[in-house]
């Protein structure tokens, strides 16, 4: 359902104002969202002066350093640092992305931090994804072959591996669904891009001997054919994937077949 | 998990050209369906003669009227160049993100240049 609206527990306030204490003259304003499953209070918008004379250049390095220097409280997930777990994905600026490949430099004006859009939020930037999980594990995302072969790989020509470019690098951080807003109003049912784009890559792997019926499965009027090109998602990517091209691809596939 | 806030959404997204003319795509089809019906009311009125003609007739061309049909060529316009776009998003064309952003330019320039052409030599039409 469409509500366009948050609901009143998650209004969001004003939250506190930490002024720098460094004597930079090198300053930028940090606004991060804000909530403490602890308190029961309303999320709120905390800003934090920062030193950017002494902050390296993505927004993770930016989240760090108020971690470490200025507010421990704050929770955010990250790892690896390098675009490749997917843990920091976030929203900067407006924007989904990870915080750790997102430079700072290319923010205008005060940074705004928030978590993926339209999740429940856990702690401040952490937001619940068990919903997508459970919807990635429907998709079965794993090969399916009545082949038994023990001592060699799966082989595929260069042709039909080619076919995984664009899908198989995908980390699952949830940028392109919780971007979109068929995802917001309908998550429970539509699958969602990041979901879609995993059932394609098993759908068009030539090594996968279950297409037919993984064709049928997504063939629903809300698992799949909920998206309407908003190309929300393919904006999104941090990976540079096209999402929205490989939904496309498996309506083309359903109206072909 | 109830008692969990829902993290902001459409408040703090961006907007894009391909959502801004997906959400108008919506818009425009709402408001055609709405001037259709209009506009078979008003070929009934044909049936009640000259006199209930005339009041639509009127109306058309107040300026409330010509507001109204600007708008209408405006949505009709918009609908067709879009909905082309989506022929070829079906047949698997345009998805990359620069062709994506183009077309959704095309579109929307499009159809303020249709709209201002139509309304122009309406004088010819009629």
């Amino acid at each position: 359902m469409v509500q366009i609206n948050l609901p009143k527990n998650s209004e969001v306030k004003k939250g506190y104002y930490y002024k720098d204490k460094t004597g930079s003259k090198n300053i930028r304003k940090v606004n991060i969202y804000r909530w403490d499953p602890a308190t029961g209070e309303n999320p709120r918008i905390d800003t934090y002066e920062v030193d950017m004379d002494n902050c390296p250049s993505k927004v993770l390095d930016l989240l760090n350093k108020i971690k470490n220097e200025i507010d421990p409280s704050i929770a955010y997930r990250r790892s690896c640092a390098h675009g490749v777990c997917g843990s920091c994905a976030m929203n900067m600026d407006g924007k989904n992305g990870l915080a750790c490949t997102k430079p700072h430099s290319e923010i205008k004006g005060d940074i705004n931090i928030y978590p993926l859009p339209h999740l429940r939020v856990l702690k401040d930037l952490i937001g619940d994804l068990s919903t997508l999980y459970k919807q990635y594990e429907s998709v079965q995302p794993w090969l399916k072959t009545t082949k038994k072969i023990d001592d060699t790989e799966h082989l595929q020509s260069k042709d039909d591996r080619s076919k995984l470019d664009g899908l198989y690098e995908c980390i699952m951080c949830a940028c392109c669904s919780t971007s979109c807003p068929s995802y917001w109003w309908n998550g429970e049912k539509y699958l969602g891009p990041a979901v879609l784009l995993q059932a394609y890559r098993w759908i068009i792997d030539s090594r996968d001997e279950d297409r037919k019926e993984r064709l049928k499965k997504v063939a629903d009027e809300l698992k799949l054919y909920r998206c309407h090109t908003i190309m929300n998602c393919t904006n999104a990517c941090p990976k540079g994937l096209n999402p929205a091209k490989a939904i496309a691809s498996i309506k083309k596939m359903l109206a072909t077949s | 998990m109830n008692n969990n806030p829902l993290s902001p959404h459409i408040q703090i997204y961006n907007w894009h050209i391909s959502s801004l003319v997906s959400i108008s795509h919506r818009i425009s089809g709402v408001i055609n369906i709405l001037s259709l019906s209009l506009i078979c009311f008003w070929v009934w009125s044909l049936f009640l003669g000259n006199e209930s003609y005339e009041v639509i007739f009127n109306f058309f061309n107040s300026f409330i009227g010509k507001f109204f049909v600007i708008s209408f060529v405006w949505s009709y316009s918009f609908q067709i160049l879009s909905e082309i776009r989506h022929w070829f998003w079906d047949l698997g064309y345009g998805f990359e993100l620069k062709t994506s952003k183009i077309t959704g330019v095309l579109v929307i320039v499009g159809s303020i240049i249709i709209t201002a052409f139509l309304y122009s030599i309406r004088g010819i039409l009629l």
